[in-house]
């Protein structure tokens, strides 16, 4: 298990690493953390002609605190995002997502960036950049432009970025005053990549009926899976009463065709999408509820 | 030639143990916590070359063609082998079944995924993977055979089609009038269970460094090999030379459990060698490489089991009924797992009367092997899944079911239905003492409140036997044809009284070698410091098989201790006549030999042996002039099997009782361990501390086997379990604390009492899971009936239950 | 696929190498320098026996690779044991409780709760187990393991209350 032959190029500007990347005749693959891309390097699973190693760039490792957002530089570590004080009081959703991947000898390594552009279907990064409108933005051949997580994961292992362009910071709007946040995932061991998660959002209006709503799934289809139905469905409703369990039902109902793998099947899957969103929601409720209190006198 | 043995503590010769018995700190540790100890990976040996080795990517293909032309010429191969070579240099694996084994590389077909096809030797281990790319091999894909019941169909596709069925064993043994006691049972209770395939995974998986001369056909085996002895014999097999012409030395191990495997690999490794002129060749297998297709797959069981009760709750007949997918041929050896059951047919249990059903059959799976515990666990899986389902039936509780049926201790030694005997035992004792430490009727009361608040909560007691120190006719059914496993070591003592012990074996991590020092030290009453544990190789070292079936640390007692006692004799001759006394009025007392009723004339183990060393010409004629003794010991009173396989087999029974409670997640299916107390009785504790961490860490095993780990195939053989992603083995965070109690029961017949305990509590704790899994369940009509069990599939008995999903 | 050169330190040594571009830090460790107490469990970095300290940080050495760790500050299992057969506080603990068997994935151990007590000695159970389940051990069961962790946290606190009252 050792890694075909290749060719390596460690950058130290951006303008050096889109150049490096936008050779078209040979397959190029950027590292970051590499926790993700390694084994597949080892297993002969990806086999680039040049690995162009991104952490020889300087200024690409940063959480600075933009206000509204939170701009994190693409190669910021999980580790730093677990221990950035400015992310969990900012956005706690993201840094609970952060604790929730592998385990702090993974976390040392692997990055924002690196997790986001890899675009694992059972990792939480992608899942949690859909919840909260996060954008990718992004350098490449034809310059730098924003991609809205929305529109960023396209398919399994694939994102919309384009032959030569790199993430370089990820701008995540912070959670709002009164909003409630949910994360709630299934895997069989701790650390291990969800079967199924769920990821949620809810705000409280003055008379405690959901505002907003956003479920956004993960572990369950080829991309993060935001059901915009069921969403619709319970923005208005007061969270109590068979509230959770109907949510619960329509989320179960409104997937399409969930994947199928060793560890799960498609029912079950649908089924655990539909606990993991009762829970998270029951989850953002509860902080809403308390962050709402909280804001008022 | 018998020579004495100690079988209690206090017939050592010492006024009061320092080391035997006492929870001591291994010698082994400080080598491994600083990364010193040489795992077979770390040898490097002069002109070595690196293996790599192409694997089928189908279950079942036959081969129309390979060519290796471009792969010996890219850059840095010396030598490429493929069933060519094989064909001219090997024969077929032995096997049990016998006469169901394949050349180490395919030739004509593949019959798994994973099967070797070619390999190569590289200057490194990179340069032979890139090599293997360039290897073409054209397959035509064959139907697989993927379900046992189907490959025993007369039109199912063959294995391996000489044999002309898939069937490797059928047979019925029984031992007793069991028709005529199911027939006058007061009630029978029948039901099916499946066990999937599983395997040991040890953190180190297998490797080896193999140099072949190709002019004297001289064979060096370097490996991490369990037992030398019987890998050496394999490999002069394998390769059709004599078995003197092997020299087989073991490195340290990262773990075994019995699924090392490497026999194939490492035969590849001798033919690149030979090829590569006798170049020595290491073959480390890869992750990947283990989990597709390495030597640990285990226990993949179709089971249906029968167990008669009469009016007084006693059980009076247990029938059963296996059909064991073995996989592609029977080089693994994983038959005989589904042999040793009979060591243990009927647990701790007084059933008089009982039958196995036994069917071997050939799929396109990986070839079976063992794993710790060698086949009962599943066996107590479904023995114990019965006699909760009995109780059930009979309403009565589990706990006091099981002491109604238990083995009372005055009938030992005990002899069961399928003819292996128990040593000693205390089970009732053990059962209260489990239970007292688990607290059991509050445990009751508690699960009693839960199903009131509707959780699904379940305790499940469950008590198995652990066969201790193995021996070959406990497999004779399946066509292992021996008796006798021996196990040897050689006491010497240098010029400055310095003492070292030479043994066979290498460590794996049960602590042995400080064991040895232990009983030395004693023994001589000398520090532990002043002993020395050294491994030899296969043509140097005394006989050995080495660890396996719960034997070494009662075996290799059993050597050391009787060496010491030859060796003590010799110094006893040689100090009666520097004493001017007769040999049998000499005692060994406290380290010192003195002459009985004449206080001050003595001699200590440095003096004698350093006279014996220095001066010869002082000594009594007849005497072997050196300070040193040899002694391999066995297991007594082995008897052959008879024809229904009953035998006088594992020399030791320790017993367990564990005490479980699991908390159910109604939503996922997910199983809680919220509780685990144990009791144990494995006879007298030699070093009291690594026992314990045989019992924690085979527990930890028992949970995985339960709860996560499972080697799957789809519909059509293909592996989905290939990386540590897939196969799930416990962490720390799947792994309970655990409360035990010991109960001491010394065995009669062994080395100061000592049982086999290494395997552990992987006898108990699975089938203890399971029962509180089904505990937990009973009240919703549903039955777990499948290992492991996984949150996919308790969450579709749920799904299935009458309560609430 | 020309190869490159780094510089890189390796518990305190300083090493010029040209390594081949693919060659993992794993396999540089153990067969261009001989470190070979770094083990290697599944290249996957799922086991976590090759576990290694770069700049500080617990990591796997089979999911990077060599050059990506020229400058870099390295130290593996060698390194913990005073020159004079001393062992580390973190060492002692785990043979006092018998944290170990076979003993191939404790270097990883070792070096994962060495960052873990560098950055706290006194880590809650929680934290512990965080770090811990990202090892896998198969002897042990890892009763004996906890336990050497917080004997190891102990030793450590009172080798720094030591040193701070020096």
């Amino acid at each position: 298990m050792k890694p075909a032959p290749l060719d390596y190029a460690a950058p130290t500007s951006l303008t050096e690493a889109v150049t490096l990347l936008s050779d078209g005749d040979r397959d190029c693959i950027v590292i970051a953390g590499g926790q993700s891309l390694m084994p597949m390097l080892n297993m002969r699973l990806a086999r680039p002609d040049l690995l162009v190693d991104l952490s020889r760039i300087a200024d690409l490792d940063y959480i600075r605190d933009d206000g509204a957002t939170l701009a994190i530089g693409a190669m910021t570590t999980k580790r730093a995002v677990e221990h950035s004080a400015v992310v969990a009081e900012r956005q706690p959703l993201l840094h609970a997502a952060t604790c929730l991947v592998g385990h702090p000898q993974i976390r040392n390594r692997g990055t924002v960036g690196g997790s986001l552009a890899h675009a694992d279907p059972a990792a939480e990064y992608p899942a949690v950049a859909v919840a909260t409108d996060s954008e990718m933005r992004v350098l490449g051949p034809a310059g730098e432009r924003r991609i809205g997580a929305a529109d960023f994961f396209v398919g399994y292992l694939t994102t919309a970025l384009a032959p030569g362009e790199v993430i370089v910071e990820v701008i995540v709007p912070v959670l709002g005053a009164g909003t409630g946040w949910g994360l709630a995932e299934f895997s069989r061991r701790h650390g291990d990549f969800a079967i199924a998660g769920a990821a949620v959002t809810v705000e409280l209006d003055s008379d405690r009926c959901c505002s907003q709503v956003r479920i956004v799934l993960f572990g369950v289809a080829a991309t993060p899976v935001r059901l915009a139905q069921v969403e619709d469905l319970l923005r208005g409703e007061a969270p109590e009463g068979d509230f959770y369990r109907r949510a619960g039902e329509a989320v179960s109902e409104a997937l399409d065709q969930p994947l199928s793998d060793v560890q799960a099947s498609a029912d079950y899957r649908r089924h655990l999408a539909g606990v993991l969103s009762r829970r998270g929601l029951a989850e953002a409720v509860g902080r809403a509820a308390e962050r709402a209190g909280r804001s008022r006198p | 030639m018998a020579i004495e043995i100690p079988n209690r503590l206090e017939d050592l010769p010492v006024e009061e143990l320092r080391w035997v018995g006492r929870h001591v700190r291994r010698r082994e540790d400080p080598s491994l916590l600083t990364g010193r100890t040489e795992f077979i990976d770390d040898v490097v040996l002069p002109g070595m070359l690196h293996c790599a080795i192409l694997r089928s990517p189908f279950p079942h293909a036959r081969i129309t063609g390979i060519d290796a032309t471009q792969a010996e010429a890219a850059p840095g191969v010396t030598a490429v082998v493929t069933g060519a070579d094989a064909q001219l240099w090997c024969n077929p694996a032995r096997t049990a079944p016998e006469g169901w084994g394949t050349l180490c590389l395919a030739t004509d077909k593949v019959r798994y995924v994973g099967e070797p096809v070619a390999a190569v030797a590289a200057s490194s281990r990179y340069l032979a993977e890139d090599a293997l790319e360039l290897i073409e091999v054209d397959y035509e894909p064959l139907d697989p055979v993927v379900d046992p019941f189907a490959a025993m169909d007369p039109e199912s596709p063959l294995v391996i089609e000489d044999k002309g069925t898939n069937v490797m064993l059928q047979r019925v043994f029984t031992w007793g009038e069991v028709d005529r006691a199911l027939a006058e049972a007061a009630q029978v209770f029948t039901e099916s269970f499946r066990w999937n395939r599983l395997g040991a995974n040890p953190t180190e998986t297998f490797g080896a460094v193999c140099a072949w001369d190709p002019l004297t056909l001289d064979l060096t085996v370097h490996g991490s090999i369990q037992s030398p002895s019987s890998f050496g014999l394999g490999r002069a097999a394998d390769l059709g030379i004599p078995s003197n012409k092997v020299n087989v030395k073991s490195h340290p191990h990262g773990g075994s459990f019995g699924g090392k495997g490497g026999a194939r690999g490492a035969t590849i490794a001798c033919l690149l060698s030979r090829k590569a002129d006798g170049k020595p060749v290491k073959w480390i297998e890869d992750r990947t490489e283990y989990l597709t297709a390495g030597g640990s797959q285990a226990w993949d069981r179709h089971y249906e089991a029968s167990l008669a009760v009469d009016e007084d709750a006693r059980v009076t007949a247990l029938a059963v009924t296996l059909v064991d997918d073995l996989g592609a041929t029977g080089e693994g050896f994983g038959a005989i797992s589904a042999a040793k059951p009979l060591a243990a047919f009927t647990g701790p249990y007084t059933i008089p009367v009982a039958r196995y059903d036994l069917t071997l059959v050939a799929t396109n799976k990986v070839p079976a092997s063992p794993y710790r515990g060698m086949g009962p666990p599943p066996h107590f899986f479904v023995l114990e899944q019965m006699m909760d389902i009995a109780a059930r039936g009979l309403a009565i509780d589990p706990a006091e079911f099981r002491r109604r049926n238990f083995i009372p201790p005055d009938q030992f030694p005990y002899t069961i239905p399928s003819g292996n005997e128990y040593d000693s035992g205390s089970y009732e004792e053990v059962l209260d003492s489990a239970l007292d430490l688990a607290g059991y009727e509050e445990l009751r009361k508690l699960q009693a409140e839960a199903r009131t608040e509707g959780r699904i909560v379940g305790v499940g007691v469950a008590s198995a036997i652990e066969p201790g120190v193995f021996d070959w006719n406990a497999y004779a059914i399946v066509g292992m044809p021996q008796t006798g496993v021996p196990e040897g070591a050689t006491v010497s003592v240098d010029i400055t009284g310095m003492i070292t012990v030479r043994v066979g074996f290498a460590l794996e991590g049960q602590g042995q070698y400080t064991l040895v020092s232990q009983l030395v030290a004693d023994y001589f009453a000398v520090e532990m410091d002043a002993v020395r544990v050294v491994q030899l190789d296969t043509q140097s070292a005394p006989p050995s098989f080495g660890p396996g079936g719960s034997r070494l640390g009662v075996a290799i007692s059993g050597a050391v201790l009787g060496a010491c006692r030859r060796l003590a004799e010799k110094l006893a001759a040689v100090a009666a006549g520097l004493l001017r006394a007769e040999p049998d009025e000499i005692e060994l007392r406290d380290g010192r030999f003195r002459v009985k009723g004449r206080p001050g004339s003595e001699m200590g183990v440095a003096q004698l042996a350093g006279t014996m060393l220095a001066r010869s010409d002082l000594l009594p004629p007849d005497i072997d002039p050196r300070p040193e003794a040899t002694h391999v010991w066995t297991a007594p009173g082995r008897t052959a099997a008879d024809e229904e396989g009953r035998a006088k087999s594992y020399l030791t029974a320790a017993q367990a009782v564990h005490v479980v409670m699991v908390e159910i997640d109604p939503d996922t299916g997910f199983v809680e361990i919220v509780k685990y107390a144990l009791a144990d009785d494995c006879g007298t504790r030699l070093n009291p501390v690594v026992v314990e961490g045989q019992t924690e860490g085979s527990v930890a095993q028992g949970i995985g086997a339960a709860l996560f780990e499972e080697y799957v195939y789809d519909d059509r053989a293909q592996p989905l379990t290939t990386t540590f992603m897939d196969y799930l083995t416990p962490t720390v965070n799947d792994v309970p604390a655990l409360d035990k109690a010991v109960v001491v029961t010394p065995s009669p017949f062994t080395p100061l009492g000592a049982k086999g305990c290494g395997e552990g509590a992987i006898h108990t704790t699975p089938a203890a899971v399971m029962c509180a899994v089904n505990d937990a369940l009973a009240p919703l009509g549903v039955m777990a009936r499948e290992v492991p069990a996984s949150p996919h599939r308790v969450w579709e008995l749920l799904r299935r239950s009458e309560g609430p999903s | 696929m020309s190869k490159a050169q780094i510089h890189v330190t390796v518990n305190g040594t300083v090493y010029e190498a040209a390594v081949e571009p693919r060659l993992t830090l794993a396999d540089f460790l153990r067969g261009d320098l001989n470190l070979t107490g770094t083990h290697v469990g599944c290249e996957h970095g799922v086991c976590g026996a090759c576990t290694v300290l770069v700049d500080g940080r617990a990591v796997r050495s089979c999911l990077m690779l060599a050059v990506q760790a020229d400058g870099r500050e390295i130290a593996t299992v060698e390194s913990l044991a005073a020159s004079d057969g001393r062992l580390h506080p973190i060492q002692e603990a785990f043979a006092e409780e018998h944290g170990l068997q076979c003993g191939f994935c404790t270097p990883g151990f070792l070096l994962a709760v060495h960052e873990l007590l560098d950055h706290n000695p006194d880590p809650t159970e929680e934290l512990i187990r965080d770090v811990l389940g990202g090892q896998l051990c198969r002897c042990t069961g890892y009763q004996s393991i906890l336990r050497a962790v917080h004997l190891a946290a102990a030793k450590v606190r009172a080798v720094r209350t030591a040193d701070a009252h020096a």
